[in-house]
C-alpha cells in the first residue's frame, strides 16, 4: 500500500529536491503526495501541477485531518518543531529536512514526541548518500591513511538558491539559520559520520548585528584534530581534505563522485567508487542505485525512510543524530568570536572586531 | 534616513562597498537586491544596513526603494541583456525618486585592447566580440544622450577595469590556476594587467558619492601603478610555489582555440547568448555539474602541482584582456575628486594572499607555512 505523503514547505527545497524523487516514487506505487502545505497559495499551486491526485492547504492542521502516514517537513527551520510534533502527534512519520531546529530544546521535543508516539523520526541528511563521501567514510574509517593526523573541512560560494523566503536570513533571534545552520549541519553530520562524535575548541563568525555568513571551526575528534570553515560568501575549496600518517585523501564536497588518495609522499590517484544504496521498498529485491544527482540522493533517503517505516529498519540520520549535530552548532555559538580579517585596512578590522555580535552582547 | 543606496548590493563589489560603510560607522546604507538569495551576503550587518529588495529592471518598485536616497550605486551584474535596460530603469527611477547622483558602474572592457593611449572621454568601440562589453558600451551611449539632454540626476559613470583582490572570483580562478600551474601567459606577459583593487574601487565610488565633490562625466578607476601581467602572475603565484617564467605561452597574434574556448565563442553569439541566459536556469543540475566538470578538466588534488603543463587553454576574454596595450589614465578621477587610491599593489597582494590562504582555494598546507596563519584557523 502507498504511504499517503503530506509536503509542508512548497518553495525552493520542495521543488528543486523532492519533486523529481517524489514523482518517481509515485509512477512506482511507493507513496502518493495527498497534500500540499504552504502559506503562500501560489508555491502549493506550483507544486500540485505536478501531483494532481493532492490537495492544497493553507495550514498543516487542516491536511493532517485528512490523514497522513509521512509528513515531509520543508519549511524554513524555525518552523520545524512544531510542525514536527503537530504531525507525529497525528500519527504520522516525519521526514524533517535539516536543520532539525534552532535549538538542541527544540530537538529533544521533537525526539520525545517520536518516542511517545512510536513513529519514525528522520532528518533529511542527504550527502550521506552521495557515494564518495560514504566511499571516503570507509576509507576514514578503515585505516588506510594510518593514524589521522588532522583534517580541514571546506565549503563556500556565494549563495544561489532560489529560496522564497528570507527567512534563513533573519537575525538568529527572529528564526535565522545564518550559515551555521544552513550549510553547517549537513558538514557536522558528514564529520561526525566519518570522525565520531565531535568537540568544539574555537568558534569563529563574521556576524556584526546580523546573523553569520562565513563560519570557521576547531574541532577534535575520536581520531584526530580537525577544522571545518563554511561560506555564503566566498568561493572556498569545496573540500575534505584528510592528513594522516599514511598518506593524504581529497574529498571533493561540491561533487558526488569523486575523491582521491596518495599514499606516503606518492602521487593523488582518483578512487572508483563502489557504493550504492538500496533502490526499492521492498524487503526482497536487490535494487540499488548509486546517486548521481541530489534528486537521486533524495530519491533513495526517500527508499530509506520508507523502508524503516515499512520494514522497521533505522534510517541513515534520525532524531537523535539530528540532535547532535545541533548541540554541536549550539556549543559553537556559546565560544563565538570575530573571525579575523587581516586583509582589512587596521582601521576596520578593529571596527570589525568593535561591532562583532558578541562584543556588543 | 540613508544617503547613500547600492543597487545590487549582494554582489561582489557592492558587499564590499556596504561592508566599507558599516565599519565606517557612517549612517547604515541602503541596499537594494532583487532576490532574497541576494541577501545571503548581507545578512551579517543585520540593523546596521537599510535592507530593501526591488527589481532593477522595474521602475516603480526601485523607485520606492530609492526615495529618500540622495545618490544611487548602480553596481548590479547579470546577463547582458539586460545591462542597458538596467541601466535606462535604474536612471528613470532615481528621476521618479529625486535622487541628486547616480552612480554608475562600467567597465573599461568597453575599450577593448587599448592598442593605442586612450582618455576618459573616448567612446567606447562601437563592435566588440563580447556581449558584456557590448552592453556596458550601449549604456554607455545611452547615458551620454541623456546627460546631453539634461534634467534627471547627474550622473557620474566609473570605469574599472579588472577588480581584483578579496571577494573576487576572478582572482581565485587565477590564483588556481598559478598553484595548479596552469596559468598561462599571453607573449612575454608584458600586456598591462589594467587592474583595480578591490579597496580602491570602493573608495573611488565613495568620493564619486560626496556630492560636494567633483562633477558629472566618465572616468577610469584603477591602481596607481603600471602592472603587466608577468608581473601580477609573479606578484600573486610566487607565493603560491608558482615560478611563473615556467608557465606555458601562447601567442599574443592569433587566439589558440580550444574545446572550451569553442563553446565560450558560441555562448558569447549574440541570439545564443540570450538563449543561454534564458535556459540556464533549466539545465537539471547533474547535466550542469557534468558539463562543466567536463571543461574543467582534472581536479588538482594537489596544490602547488609538482608539473607544469607545457600547453594549457585559455579563455577568449583572458586572452584580450592579457593584450592590452596601455593603462587606462586615472588622472581625471583623481583630479576631480581629490583621490588616491588608497591601497599599493603590493599591499593588495598581501591582502589577497591573505585571504586566499583562509579559503584553502589555492594554497596547500607548506604555501600557508610560508604565508604565515593570516587566518584563525
Amino acid at each position: 500500500m502507498s504511504l499517503r505523503t503530506t509536503i509542508v514547505g512548497c518553495g525552493a527545497v520542495a521543488q528543486r529536491l523532492y519533486r523529481k524523487p517524489l514523482q518517481m516514487l509515485e509512477k512506482r506505487g511507493i507513496l502518493q503526495v495527498a497534500a500540499l502545505v504552504d502559506p503562500q497559495e501560489q508555491h502549493a499551486a506550483a507544486l500540485s501541477r505536478y501531483f494532481r491526485s493532492a490537495r492544497t492547504h493553507r495550514s498543516l492542521d487542516e491536511a493532517l485531518a485528512s490523514g497522513s502516514d509521512l509528513t515531509l517537513i520543508l519549511t524554513p527551520a524555525h518552523l520545524h518543531c512544531e510542525q514536527t510534533v503537530q504531525a507525529l502527534q497525528h500519527g504520522s512519520h516525519v521526514l524533517c529536512e535539516k536543520p532539525m531546529a534552532n535549538s538542541a530544546t527544540d530537538c529533544a521535543r521533537m525526539n520525545a514526541a517520536a518516542s511517545e508516539c512510536s513513529r519514525v523520526l528522520a532528518i533529511g541528511m542527504v550527502r550521506r548518500f552521495f557515494p564518495a563521501f560514504a566511499q571516503f567514510r570507509d576509507i576514514i574509517q578503515s585505516g588506510q591513511l594510518g593514524a589521522l593526523r588532522c583534517f580541514e573541512y571546506h565549503e563556500g560560494h556565494r549563495f544561489d538558491w532560489d529560496v522564497t523566503t528570507p527567512a534563513a536570513f533573519r537575525p538568529r533571534s527572529s528564526g535565522g539559520t545564518g550559515v551555521l545552520f544552513d550549510i553547517g549541519p549537513h558538514v557536522v553530520d558528514h564529520l561526525q559520520w566519518t570522525f565520531g562524535e565531535l568537540e568544539v575548541s574555537s568558534y569563529r563568525d563574521d556576524a556584526l548585528a546580523g546573523i553569520e555568513s562565513d563560519a570557521a571551526l576547531q574541532l577534535r575528534s575520536p581520531l584526530g584534530p580537525g577544522s571545518m570553515h563554511i561560506s555564503w560568501d566566498c568561493p572556498h575549496a569545496n573540500e575534505l581534505r584528510v592528513f594522516g600518517s599514511g598518506g593524504e585523501a581529497v574529498l571533493r564536497v561540491d561533487r558526488f563522485d569523486q575523491l582521491a588518495l596518495r599514499r606516503e609522499a606518492g602521487r593523488f590517484e582518483p578512487q572508483p567508487l563502489s557504493v550504492s544504496f538500496r533502490a526499492d521498498a521492498s524487503r526482497s529485491t536487490g535494487k540499488r542505485l548509486s546517486p548521481k544527482s541530489y534528486p537521486e540522493a533524495v530519491y533513495v533517503q526517500l527508499i530509506q525512510v520508507v523502508r524503516a517505516i515499512e520494514l522497521g529498519e533505522s534510517p541513515a540520520c534520525d532524531g537523535r543524530a539530528g540532535e547532535r549535530c545541533v548541540r554541536l552548532l549550539e556549543a559553537a555559538l556559546a565560544r563565538a568570536e570575530a573571525l579575523p580579517v587581516p586583509w582589512l585596512a587596521p582601521d576596520d578590522q578593529a571596527a570589525f572586531r568593535r561591532l562583532h555580535w558578541r562584543s556588543v552582547a | 534616513m540613508s544617503r547613500i543606496a547600492v543597487i545590487g548590493a549582494g554582489g561582489f563589489v557592492g558587499v564590499s562597498l556596504i561592508e566599507s560603510s558599516v565599519l565606517g560607522s557612517e549612517a547604515p546604507p541602503r541596499a537594494i537586491v532583487r532576490n532574497f538569495r541576494n541577501m545571503a551576503s548581507l545578512c551579517r550587518f543585520g540593523s546596521a544596513v537599510d535592507l530593501r529588495r526591488a527589481d532593477a529592471e522595474d521602475v516603480s518598485s526601485l523607485a520606492e526603494a530609492l526615495r529618500g536616497a540622495e545618490v544611487a550605486v548602480n553596481v548590479t551584474t547579470g546577463p547582458p541583456a539586460g545591462i542597458v535596460r538596467s541601466t535606462r530603469t535604474i536612471h528613470e527611477a532615481c528621476r521618479s525618486a529625486g535622487v541628486r547622483r547616480f552612480v554608475h558602474l562600467s567597465s573599461a572592457v568597453v575599450y577593448g585592447d587599448v592598442p593605442e593611449p586612450i582618455g576618459d572621454d573616448a567612446p567606447p568601440l562601437s563592435k566588440h566580440w563580447m556581449p558584456y562589453a557590448r552592453a556596458k558600451g550601449a549604456s554607455e551611449v545611452w547615458l551620454r544622450e541623456r546627460m546631453s539632454q539634461g534634467g534627471g540626476p547627474e550622473v557620474i559613470v566609473l570605469r574599472p577595469g579588472i577588480v581584483w583582490g578579496v571577494r573576487s572570483s576572478h582572482t581565485v580562478d587565477l590564483a588556481r590556476s598559478l598553484s595548479a600551474k596552469t596559468a598561462v601567459l599571453v607573449g612575454a606577459g608584458s600586456g598591462i594587467f589594467n587592474g583595480i583593487y578591490i579597496a580602491n574601487l570602493v573608495a573611488a565610488i565613495r568620493a564619486a558619492c560626496n556630492l560636494s565633490a567633483g562633477t558629472a562625466g566618465f572616468y577610469n578607476v584603477g591602481d596607481t601603478e603600471t602592472v603587466t601581467w608577468l608581473e601580477f602572475f609573479r606578484a600573486l603565484g610566487t607565493p603560491l610555489g608558482c615560478d611563473v617564467e615556467r608557465l606555458a605561452r601562447v601567442s599574443s597574434e592569433r587566439f589558440p582555440w580550444s574545446l572550451a574556448a569553442a563553446i565560450d565563442a558560441i555562448q558569447n553569439f549574440g541570439p545564443v547568448n540570450l538563449l543561454y541566459h534564458r535556459v540556464k536556469g533549466h539545465i537539471p543540475d547533474g547535466l550542469k555539474s557534468a558539463i562543466r566538470a567536463r571543461l574543467e578538466g582534472p581536479y588538482a588534488y594537489q596544490f602547488p602541482a609538482n608539473d607544469y603543463p607545457l600547453r594549457s587553454g585559455i579563455s577568449r576574454e583572458l586572452w584580450h584582456l592579457q593584450r592590452v596595450g596601455h593603462k587606462l589614465p586615472i588622472a581625471k578621477f583623481a583630479r576631480s575628486f581629490t583621490f588616491t587610491p588608497p591601497v599599493f599593489f603590493q599591499e593588495g597582494i598581501r591582502r589577497s594572499l591573505g585571504w586566499l590562504a583562509s579559503l584553502r582555494s589555492a594554497a596547500g598546507p607548506r604555501t600557508l607555512e610560508r604565508l604565515g596563519t593570516l587566518h584563525g584557523n
